[in-house]
């Protein structure tokens, strides 16, 4: 098994589809020469040409509405909005458009588009450049929202998300494109709507999405050694949710921690809960415990960021709350 | 405020308990899990831990008889104020001292959560409870503000380890009161004597069997199998195809039980307890003896809990290692049957127009005849014998 950055594993998706099918295409800004602000199309254009790896202008809405007007055209365009707090630009294409017209022209027009963004703290990026927004679009119906958590899941699952007909916002942390992971030798396409269960447990489930995956398992360790075995769960995918494998974990748990970065209020987080609280109700042994930022802003100062967003100990202290200790 | 603690119900049909004694005085520190009292039930006596950490504020009921669910004493911190409690109909317990100033009533704090109707427990220990018949009031809750969680309705309070009683001088005649125990003992053996009862008597071949026992110990030495798990296994396999025999006699009705419980009689020190290997037919040897050790070194400790001697259906009293020889055991009511297992002797039995020597245990059955007839009673036994006699059979 190959050992993939989460950065080499969303461009090897880009590259492999690429390479395999002409209608695959990216845009974005600085996509190109610049290799996209983060690195992950870096070399792509030497390898595709401009025609396949297209810079656009500062506009988000613009060049959201191309990717749409492509994709409803027969291509599969993937395009990068560089900070996912400009998805509030792209908004008006993504809800009102992509999300609405194969519904509206009774199926006779598909949207393959993925909208690839990405966010996240812990780097001092300040108020504007590190919300997490996915609720905001899983809220959308006509969307389906992805946010993977390592290498192997981010390749299978925007491989999914490419060859999928509808529109798929497709969410990447900032702090994730470093770390690394096995994958499989080829692409193994990963559904979408598929939760993964990273670590089996029998005292309470975690169900965390992005960084806080990773964090959420560092928690598990702690909290394994004061004698709480801890499952946790990814949904990978946030819209559609896979609620049969997070209901059936609570069941077996009869506990629940939901964690993410994204503040807590009306947060992905309080939909879990609900539909653990519905569909588990005589199952659950103590109040569904929510863990994410704190209702403010995203400081600039490194000391206040870290201060605002939710880590291990967050997420180990819910935990032990859920058991009483 | 303060923690109630109210006297927990152990088990189903537990309606009282008497404290014996307090292991915590007031104003003392006591932490959650530790021994806070004693308590007598019609089973058991075990050693009741506190529920929350705290000072002993007060102790309400010093000692005697009280129905579950009541108020005992309360758990907060220091210098805290309760609320008055009042005192049970009867028995009465000692009088409170009058000058106690913990006893000003606060009239206010009478009306705690569980008072207005509403009893704080998670859905899961309200389905739990429902399932099982258990009302939610007479359980005191673990959990975060008295919540009542999952736990609190599977394992209501874990019994703890208890000193042994002081041995009396030599010539002293001495009157101890009688143990709930001893009177639930004197109760309901009273009771089996008015039961129409006989008793068979049978001799089995031990050879194969002692064979099984040894071969199974030196396969598995951490293990250690006995001829009474051989016997528990044999007599619920014996029952599963006998299930006429395992049955209840009962005023208006003969209850069959769709599993072999099997008690084993074990004299404890504070006196004879039945703990139940529940489902006996479907353990295998291996299985009976882990649970036997179990229940046995729980029983010797007073450490049984309530779900351990509940719903038997049988009973095996094993009195070989005191070298009986055979004994007609009482029975234990409401089961229809007992077998009384005396010492494997070797003896000399003609075989084939020879004399051999064989190891030889005999067994009598006690039935209930309300409920067995002769004929089904020689009948089990006979297949208890054959199991006996060729272990093979039972598998």
């Amino acid at each position: 098994m190959p050992e993939l950055s989460y950065r080499e594993a969303v461009r090897d998706a880009l590259a492999t589809a690429m390479r395999e099918d002409d209608s695959v295409f990216i845009m974005g800004e600085d996509i190109a020469e610049m290799g996209g602000s983060m690195g992950v199309t870096s070399g792509m254009l030497e390898e595709f040409g401009r025609e396949r790896v297209r810079n656009t202008p500062i506009s988000e809405m613009a060049l959201a509405g191309a990717a749409i007007g492509a994709a409803m055209q027969g291509m599969r365009p993937i395009a990068e909005i560089m900070y996912e707090d400009f998805m509030t630009l792209a908004a008006e294409q993504v809800v009102n458009q992509a999300a609405k017209l194969r519904y509206m022209s009774g199926g006779q027009l598909t949207v393959p588009v993925v909208f690839r963004t990405q966010g996240g703290a812990g780097w001092s990026p300040g108020a504007q450049h590190a919300q997490q927004l996915e609720a905001w679009f899983v809220h959308i119906p006509g969307l389906k929202v992805v946010f993977a958590s390592t290498p192997e899941d981010v390749r299978g699952l925007l491989w999914s998300a490419i060859y999928d007909d509808n529109p798929v916002v497709f969410f990447e942390h900032r702090t994730l494109y470093g770390i690394k992971g096995n994958v499989p030798e080829k692409i193994e396409p990963i559904p979408i709507g598929k939760a993964r269960v990273h670590r089996e447990g029998e005292d309470v489930t975690v169900i965390a999405t992005g960084r806080l995956v990773h964090e959420s398992l560092q928690a598990a360790e702690e909290a394994e050694k004061q004698g709480v075995s801890v499952e946790v769960v990814d949904p990978r995918t946030l819209q559609p949710l896979d609620e049969e494998t997070l209901v059936a974990s609570v069941k077996k748990t009869n506990r629940a921690v939901v964690a993410h970065e994204a503040v807590t209020r009306m947060g992905f987080g309080a939909e879990v809960a609900s539909v653990l609280q519905y569909q588990a109700f005589d199952w659950l042994d103590a109040p569904v415990e929510r863990v994410g930022a704190k209702f403010s802003p995203l400081p600039f100062a490194p000391v206040m960021e870290q201060f605002v967003v939710p880590h291990a100990d967050d997420v180990l202290q819910a935990i032990l709350r859920t058991v009483n200790r | 405020m303060a923690t109630e603690v109210k006297l927990p119900r152990l088990g189903q049909g537990m309606e009282s308990g008497t404290i014996v004694r307090w292991l915590k005085s007031e104003g003392e520190q006591v932490a959650k899990g530790e021994p806070l009292y004693e308590l007598d039930t019609d089973k058991v006596t075990q050693e009741v831990e506190a529920e929350a950490s705290g000072v002993l504020l007060k102790i309400a009921i010093p000692e005697g008889e009280v129905e579950v669910g009541r108020t005992i004493a309360f758990i907060g911190k220091e210098g805290e104020s309760v609320a008055a409690v009042e005192a049970p109909a009867a028995p009465a317990p000692k009088a409170e001292p009058a000058s106690n100033k913990l006893l000003q009533p606060e009239p206010e704090r009478v009306s705690e959560p569980t008072t207005n109707g509403r009893i704080k427990a998670s859905p899961l220990a309200r389905r739990l409870a429902r399932e099982r018949g258990i009302d939610l009031s007479s359980i005191q809750g673990t959990g975060p503000d008295g919540r009542i969680v999952a736990q609190d309705v599977e394992t209501p309070a874990p019994a703890a380890s208890r000193a042994p009683a002081p041995v009396a001088a030599i010539g002293e005649v001495t009157s101890q009161p009688l143990t709930n125990i001893r009177k639930t003992i004197a109760r309901r053996l009273t009771e089996a004597w008015t039961v129409p009862v006989f008793t068979l008597t049978v001799s089995a071949d031990m050879t194969r069997a002692n064979q099984l026992v040894a071969s199974r110990r030196e396969l598995d030495p951490d293990v250690r199998v006995t001829v009474t798990d051989l016997l528990t296994r044999v007599c619920a396999q014996a029952l599963a195809r006998h299930p006429e025999m395992n049955v209840q006699y009962t005023e208006d009705a003969l209850l069959s039980f769709p599993n072999a419980n099997v008690g084993i009689a074990v004299a404890a020190p504070q006196g004879l307890v039945v703990p139940v290997v529940h489902n006996a037919e479907q353990l295998t040897l291996v299985q009976i003896a882990q649970k036997r050790g179990d229940l046995v070194a729980r029983a010797r400790d007073s450490k049984l809990r309530a779900e351990d001697i509940d719903g038997g259906t049988f009973t095996i009293s094993n009195l070989g290692m005191f070298d009986v020889d055979q004994f007609v055991a009482v029975l234990n009511p409401p089961q229809a049957s007992i077998l009384a297992v005396g010492v494997t002797r070797e003896q000399v039995v003609p075989r084939d127009g020879e004399l051999v020597v064989v190891p030889l245990m005999t067994m009598t059955l006690t039935c209930d005849h309300r409920a067995v007839d002769g004929a089904t009673g020689a009948e089990f036994l006979k297949t208890v014998k054959a199991f006996l006699e060729f272990p093979g059979l039972a598998l």
